[in-house]
């Protein structure tokens, strides 16, 4: 090659690279998705079943991957080598007529048994421990229930009873203890779900007439994304949830807390008047529903969820109660201590101090409140707080091809304000 | 229009045999007529292609838009219901009106050619055949122009979300009975191949000379037979549930959602190499013939091809690794999906092993092939990835399942297609796609096919979904999926190119002569486009790679052929099968029959029912008689005025 035609191919090649890097920036993205570090990465793991589930990708990628640079090095050898690159060489007289050599074949069919080998073993070792528990481990195992609705998530805490109520009851974010196994019971109530902490354990599935269940561990305190990972209807996409890992003492606080009925706000509380407070109220279709506050710390974020909002306003935050029952809230949702007994909605007794709400797809803040429950058929589309689920009414009666009928719940925008300063304040 | 109309054997049609009005024996050799009342594989499987090629159309268009929708965050092109409806229509008609009919396409037009027969063993069964997936096809798309709309619950339609709690409209019925209708014509016609390959191999043509194409249509067809029915009856059940209410998978009367599972991974693993193994057979005529040298290990790439079906029926469950089924049945099911591989392996090693030491020539469809072995190697790989379950449990329903399955089922199936049809179209049309075009279509859609899939197994370590209608900024998944979807449209373009090419191709292309590849198999032996008889004597094998020993041993084959010819003239000329529009007539039957029952209305299934048992009834009356043919020296059909029978 010519040092000219070479400098042409560098310059083409440079401004090849130039125009793909310019095609990155337009997209304003960042060119290391290979590094796989976000939120629900598989690679960058927080607890040991996620763990030994890497490790038997990892055996499995290096195997393949020798096994794939002696193949294609011969294969390319091969086409190179004996590439006709004239009519004369094509038309030559025809190759030997072989028709194969049983040795070398036999011979690689040993090879590829071998490879499979160093696949099987850790693969096998891998199968029972992250089936169950270890034994070492089992005696201090916490145990909850999870439960897939469509679409979100109940968590139940069945050795958290409480007086003449039953068993500790969430949603959407299961808060476990840091450094302690916990064993998850899988349970759907309406079709299949699956249940993914992608950094925590891969999935199991939650289906009907079946007792599922599976166990992690997370090393220290963090923040983990989950997600429903079986396709179960419309907003599938959209089925998420979070785990918050605490350490031993902050875990006892937070059980204590989340056992007494909801928080009652003390008109001396009052500092700032909510209703003054400006809501977003122009949001588009899918808009991201997160502030930069979430996704920088978001531990520290779901703690300061924790504490009471600054802004609190009783007399409004009584209106919304109020306005909780009028609007017929109260046969789907719990808040235990105020009013509502239902069950085929999240218990919202202490909702105020969740990070997330809409099954984790909308970060717990005055603007996506609501945003969520003036329109909670374009947030999260199907949704049965919108259209109702068996005898429960929703904010509409739709028929099967999803036309309204008839409307049952229209919130005004003050009656919006007044809820989200009642939901939001109780902690 | 097609290839047998361009035949010399057109003009000449026999003359029917006077029988009552409703027996009536079409000879139509042009227009609508003969379409529908064909019985020629030639045909029918021109027509597979061609409805093949429209709804791989159809499917890539969703496909489009499907990756439109995740090009960046939080877009709103689809709404999630018309996401979900997208992905299901996507696989669905990929799987079951492109691929698998492309492969049946191929399976009617080439292999009773390469075993020297003149058609295959029931050809009414075959048209049978061909119109109900036409009615199937029709069935599932129905819905695209219903209030109903196309079926939305996955192409896997686990229970319980199809039962009418969760989807009360009629789309989950369409896709039920169009699946359903899909199985019948497959059944039918895979019995049809297995009796074929069976019973009309030519003199000689023993069961280890057949070509690997051949034998490949033999075990798939057996895959066929076999694993349809637990998917027809994981459907009837279903069918059951919803229109008369029973309990098979109805949870809160005690039914088992977990058995639909179970049926139909038992039918959908098998149905994964259903499609490949014809990809896998077209692949092994392709290399030889460019490689001018016979398949390397022929015995080992047919059994490993046969063990590749016998162990197929036996990893289903992988599919399930995180249905919680307990430890050792997943370690099973792991060890046996890592056992298939080894046959995989094998047939790599093989193709290879075919083009060490061999004269490459080229040309469009070998780049199609070596495209297909570096494709199907890297999807092999992540198959053998998938196989440790513990892996599994964090790859299964992310990106990284939809990057291995593309890389198998495009980089696999589709590219060993495409390749297929640039290699049989002197054959089927006697014209030859510029090399030139086919391999710049071939570049585009190398690039544009690893440009889309590649990035998509770092989105599913980095944790992304399947079957999720959008998601959100912060999860690292943006560059990958804008990458993706940039791919998409180049891939888009690329197919583009390809077919603009071959219509073009089809009208004007470059007139060949027969054998233009210098090809090894008996089809090439045929002028082309092919006669509608085929063979106007039938050929006696002596050797594998019949064609190539053929033109290497020309005397001997020249006097044995004369003799063949003058013994069968004297046994009447050659035996052709009559044309009959009973099968199409069946099949509207089923067609209207089909309807009815998706929307739940006995009258309309009955009447459906009454014509399909008319059609066929008629069609038994018919009889198996056909008419027989005189050829001359040219080997054009001599009308002496007595060609009933």
């Amino acid at each position: 090659m010519s040092l000219n035609s070479l400098l042409t191919t560098s310059a083409r090649w440079s401004r090849a690279a130039l125009a793909l890097g310019s095609l990155a920036l337009f997209a304003g993205c960042d060119l290391n998705f290979f590094k796989m570090d976000g939120p629900q990465s598989t690679i960058e793991v927080a607890g040991p079943v996620a763990r030994e589930q890497l490790k038997v990708f990892y055996v499995t990628c290096w195997v393949t991957f020798v096994i794939f640079v002696i193949v294609a090095s011969v294969l390319a050898y091969t086409t190179i080598k004996f590439k006709a690159r004239t009519q004369a060489e094509e038309e030559a007289v025809p190759p030997e007529q072989g028709h194969g050599n049983p040795l070398i074949e036999l011979g690689l069919i040993g090879a590829s048994v071998l490879a499979l080998v160093f696949i099987a073993v850790p693969t096998l070792k891998a199968i029972w421990y992250t089936y169950d528990v270890p034994e070492a481990d089992k005696a201090h195992t916490y145990t909850v229930n999870a439960t897939g609705y469509q679409w979100w998530f109940r968590f139940e805490y069945p050795n958290e009873q409480i007086d003449n109520v039953g068993p500790l009851v969430t949603a959407n974010e299961l808060v476990v203890p840091a450094g302690r196994p916990v064993h998850v019971n899988l349970r759907t109530n309406d079709v299949i779900h699956s249940f993914w902490i992608p950094k925590l354990a891969g999935k199991v599935d939650m289906i009907p007439n079946r007792g599922n269940s599976l166990w992690f561990k997370a090393d220290a305190p963090g923040y983990f994304w989950g997600q429903c990972a079986e396709y179960c209807g419309d907003s599938h996409a959209v089925m998420r949830f979070r785990v918050i890992a605490l350490e031993e003492k902050e875990f006892a606080a937070w059980l204590a807390h989340q056992k007494t009925a909801a928080r009652d706000v003390a008109p001396a509380a009052a500092t700032a008047k909510f209703a003054s407070l400006q809501l977003k109220t122009d949001w588009k279709k899918n808009e991201y529903g997160y502030t930069g506050k979430l996704d920088a710390n978001p531990l520290q974020a779901w703690r300061d969820k924790q504490q009471p909002e600054t802004n609190e306003d009783p007399a409004l935050i009584a209106q919304g109660r109020a306005k909780f029952k009028e609007h017929n809230c109260v046969t789907c949702h719990t808040i235990r201590g105020h009013d509502g007994v239902g069950t085929t909605a999240p218990n919202l007794t202490h909702i105020g101090a969740r990070s997330t709400i809409a099954g984790g797809l909308l970060e717990n803040n005055a603007d996506q409140l609501a945003r969520w429950i003036s329109h909670p058929d374009v947030v999260k589309p199907g949704n049965h707080m919108y259209g109702g689920i068996g005898a429960m009414k929703g904010y509409v009666d739709k028929d099967k091809y999803g036309k309204v009928l008839k409307t049952n719940i229209s919130l005004k925008p003050d009656e919006v304000v007044a809820l989200v300063a009642y939901l939001q304040s109780l902690k | 229009m097609d290839a047998t109309v361009k035949s010399s054997f057109t003009e000449h049609g026999a003359a029917a045999p006077s029988k009552s009005f409703v027996l009536w024996t079409p000879t139509a050799k042009t227009g609508l007529m003969s379409w529908l009342t064909t019985v020629d594989h030639k045909k029918i499987g021109f027509l597979y292609g061609v409805f093949a090629l429209f709804f791989f159309l159809v499917g890539g268009v969703e496909a489009l838009l499907i990756r439109l929708q995740l090009m960046v965050p939080n877009n709103t092109v689809l709404t999630a219901q018309q996401y979900n409806t997208m992905f299901t229509m996507h696989a669905t008609t990929m799987i079951f009106l492109a691929v698998m009919p492309m492969g049946a396409a191929f399976f009617n037009f080439i292999m009773p050619l390469q075993i020297g027969a003149r058609d295959v063993a029931f050809p009414r069964l075959n048209a049978f055949s061909l119109w109900t997936f036409v009615a199937g096809a029709i069935i599932l798309n129905i819905g695209w122009f219903s209030p109903e709309g196309a079926p939305n619950g996955g192409w896997f339609g686990y229970a319980p979300l199809t039962s009418k709690e969760f989807i009360p409209l009629h789309s989950i019925d369409f896709w039920v009975l169009g699946l359903q209708l899909l199985g019948v014509a497959s059944i039918a016609a895979a019995l049809n191949f297995i009796v074929t390959i069976i019973n009309l191999r030519a003199p000689g043509m023993t069961m280890m000379r057949l070509p690997v194409f051949t034998w490949m249509t033999l075990i798939t067809s057996f895959l066929i037979v076999l694993s349809f029915p637990a998917i027809t009856i994981a459907l009837v059940e279903l069918m059951m549930d919803r229109t008369f209410d029973t309990n098979f998978f109805e949870v809160s009367n005690g039914g088992m959602p977990i058995l639909w599972q179970h049926l139909f991974w038992v039918f959908g693993h098998p149905e994964v190499y259903i499609l490949i193994l014809p990809a896998m057979g077209i692949v092994s005529e392709i290399l030889p013939t460019f490689s001018r040298k016979p398949l390397f290990g022929y015995p080992i790439v047919v059994f490993s091809g046969a063990s590749i079906g016998f162990l197929g029926f036996g990893v289903w469950s992988h599919h399930m690794f995180t249905t919680g089924m307990g430890t050792v049945a997943t370690a099973a099911f792991a060890m046996a999906t890592m056992a298939i591989a080894v046959p995989t392996g094998v047939k790599i090693f093989n193709w290879i092993g075919t083009l060490w030491g061999g004269h490459l020539k080229m040309r469009t469809p070998m780049m199609f092939a070596l495209g297909f072995i570096w494709m199907f190697m890297i999807g092999g790989f992540s198959g053998v990835m998938h196989s440790a379950a513990p892996a599994d449990a964090q790859q299964q329903d992310s990106y990284f399942v939809v990057a291995h399955f593309h890389y198998v089922l495009i980089g696999g199936s589709i590219f060993a297609l495409l390749g297929g049809i640039h290699y049989w179209f002197p054959l089927m049309f006697g014209r030859q796609v510029s090399d030139f075009w086919g391999k710049l279509s071939f570049w585009v859609i190398f690039a544009g096919f690893n440009i889309t899939f590649f990035p998509m197994h770092f989105l599913g370590l980095n944790g992304m979904p399947r079957r999720t209608f959008t998601y959100d900024t912060n999860m690292g998944w943006n560059t990958a999926n804008f990458i993706s979807t940039i791919g998409a449209l180049i891939l888009g373009v690329g197919i583009a190119v390809y077919f603009a090419v071959m219509v073009y191709t089809y009208f004007k292309g470059k007139k060949v002569g027969r054998d233009p590849w210098d090809a090894r198999t008996l089809e090439w032996s045929l002028p082309n486009p092919p006669p509608e008889y085929n063979y106007a004597v039938i050929p006696t094998v002596h050797a594998r790679d019949a064609f190539w020993y053929e033109k290497h041993h020309q005397e001997e084959i020249a006097k044995e052929k004369a003799e063949h010819a003058k013994a069968e003239d004297a046994h009447g000329g050659l035996h052709m099968p009559h044309q009959s529009i009973m099968p199409f007539i069946a099949s509207v039957g089923v067609l209207i029959g089909a309807i009815g029952a998706s929307y739940h209305h006995l009258i309309p299934a009955l009447i459906g029912g009454v014509i399909m048992f008319i059609g066929i009834y008629l069609w038994s009356l018919e009889g198996a008689d056909g008419y027989h043919l005189h050829l001359d020296a040219d080997g054009k059909p001599v009308d002496d005025g007595h060609g009933k029978h």
